[in-house]
């Protein structure tokens, strides 16, 4: 059977990217934060780099040569989005910040909160009200989860929100600490589930002791994957997934190689160390097999067979979706991803139809 | 297998029956006999040298860690896999329950018999 060409598949993006600048913000902030947005708006910015906004890229501290990969491709409108994503065949998008992507780091959480209410106000405002194709996720502002349950409960019925996105760059503590379950509950009765979202953010806590490395190789590699690893394990151990059992969950821009690894590695644990975790009912993979899987950074190994064989190594046909994280460095074309041996089955469940269980959202992005 | 004074409540014993080795447990003055042998990786289940409780945790406790099922849980000493000893239920994956053998106390001699009792399920958190 000739394989499903991209135009003809519903293809779901669980994870692109606006470009959020602080002085689009500004008209959105609650004072006395919206001057500080004024007074950086017309910094230069560098990738995801602007001080006292998005502070910290790891780039700023070693040596820069020129190269035409600059990593600075960025969507600023509606209309330039939708345009971009028909070009590489996406039906659906759910919209993700740039800098906001480090949202953790910064220390003052009232200006932490307020950034993260003014997104969100931008956000439905500016860009998923204006597209059907353009869906949201809500950032939750991990410095004051009892704001960031308020404003969940603010989008709970909106129609072009379909997520509540958890930021994870620089993380402390890990989304399983307690403090956060206020966002979790809010999440669980708004029907809305949570997408973590990691970034390279280098620090000493978080979560191993990267900050040693001195290359984007290194640091990019592990960042990422390492921060969703180190939340989900979070989650599971404290029990997020069993306390809250409506709630779903998704990670993005982790790749999948890393799902069966952690299964296996937590069911192990769990062997000889059930005491400390009672709540969990059965092997922790089985609670894990339920976290939606985004592709991007999908692994491109010589038998792409074996995408297939890692995705069934953790049970994903049902959990495994596509994300572009377009118009980012590292963006992947469906194109990749549908060179992957699929049966047909798989490959609309993934490109497409997982997605839209994830986002309760019917083939026209509506909010089922 | 011998006198019941042998076997005061609280304590439990490994002893050999028609080659097969099985754990004889008086929990409470109730007498139990599970296999010596833990599915996971073979290891000597019933050799441990007390019966515990454990550590259970629901929406009953409110989440938080509480000390129950006292003096019925055994854990096997290889790799502290736990079990429930009056239902041979494995405490951490629902699917495994071992074979239990019917244990009775016949004038004064506790008697194990070699076939199959039926399943008890362990109490939930939720249930006391």
């Amino acid at each position: 059977m000739a394989r499903t060409s991209l135009s003809d598949l519903l293809i779901v993006d669980a994870d692109v990217h606006v470009h959020e600048s602080p002085g689009a913000l500004a008209p959105y902030c609650d004072g006395p934060w919206d001057v500080a947005l004024r007074n950086v708006a017309d910094v230069p910015e560098r990738y995801l780099d602007i001080p006292g906004f998005s502070p910290g890229g790891d780039g700023t501290l070693t040596a820069r040569f020129p190269t035409a990969h600059e990593a600075t491709r960025m969507v600023h409108t509606p209309e330039q989005m939708v345009a971009e994503l028909r070009e590489i065949h996406v039906d659906l998008a759910v919209l993700f910040p740039d800098h906001l992507l480090k949202l953790p780091v910064l220390p003052q959480a009232d200006y932490a909160a307020a950034l993260a209410r003014a997104y969100n106000a931008w956000l439905v405002d500016q860009w998923t009200s204006r597209h059907d194709a353009l869906l949201g996720a809500i950032v939750a502002c991990s410095q004051d989860p009892i704001d960031a349950a308020a404003e969940i409960e603010r989008y709970a019925d909106e129609p072009s929100i379909v997520a509540v996105y958890l930021p994870c760059a620089g993380l402390d503590p890990l989304w399983g600490h307690r403090m956060y379950d206020p966002i979790f509950d809010a999440a669980q009765n708004a029907r809305l589930p949570v997408l973590l979202h990691a970034v390279t953010v280098t620090s000493p806590v978080f979560p191993f002791n990267n900050h040693g490395f001195d290359t984007e190789f290194a640091r990019h590699s592990t960042s990422h994957t390492f921060s969703i690893i180190s939340n989900l394990i979070s989650m599971v151990s404290t029990g997020v997934v069993v306390r809250f059992p409506e709630l779903r969950i998704g990670v993005t821009e982790a790749g999948i190689s890393w799902m069966p690894f952690v299964c296996n590695r937590l069911d192990k644990e769990y062997l000889e160390r059930r005491r400390e975790v009672p709540f969990l009912k059965e092997r922790p993979s089985t609670y894990l097999k339920r976290v939606y899987v985004a592709t991007q950074p999908i692994e491109e190994p010589e038998r792409l067979r074996d995408l297939v064989t890692l995705m069934e190594l953790y049970d994903g046909e049902d959990t495994t979706i596509f994300a572009s994280d377009w118009p980012h460095h590292d963006f992947d074309h469906p194109m990749k991803l549908n060179q992957v041996p699929f049966s047909e089955e798989q490959r609309r469940k993934v490109f497409g139809e997982n997605a839209l269980a994830l986002f309760g959202i019917d083939r026209d992005g509506r909010r089922v | 297998m011998g006198r019941v004074e042998e076997l005061p409540p609280g304590t439990h014993k490994v002893v050999v029956a028609d080659g097969r080795e099985i754990g004889v447990f008086n929990v409470g003055g109730r007498f139990y006999g599970l296999p010596n042998r833990c599915p996971h990786q073979g290891g000597p289940l019933c050799a441990g040298r007390r019966v515990t409780g454990t550590v259970v945790a629901d929406g009953s406790t409110g989440w938080r860690p509480e000390w129950s099922l006292e003096d019925e849980v055994i854990a096997c000493p290889w790799h502290g896999l736990e079990y429930h000893v009056p239902s041979g239920q494995c405490l951490a994956y629902p699917e495994i329950v071992l074979r239990r053998y019917p244990v009775e106390v016949r004038d004064g001699e506790v008697v194990v018999s070699l076939s199959r009792t039926s399943s008890r399920r362990p109490p939930a958190a939720s249930d006391r």
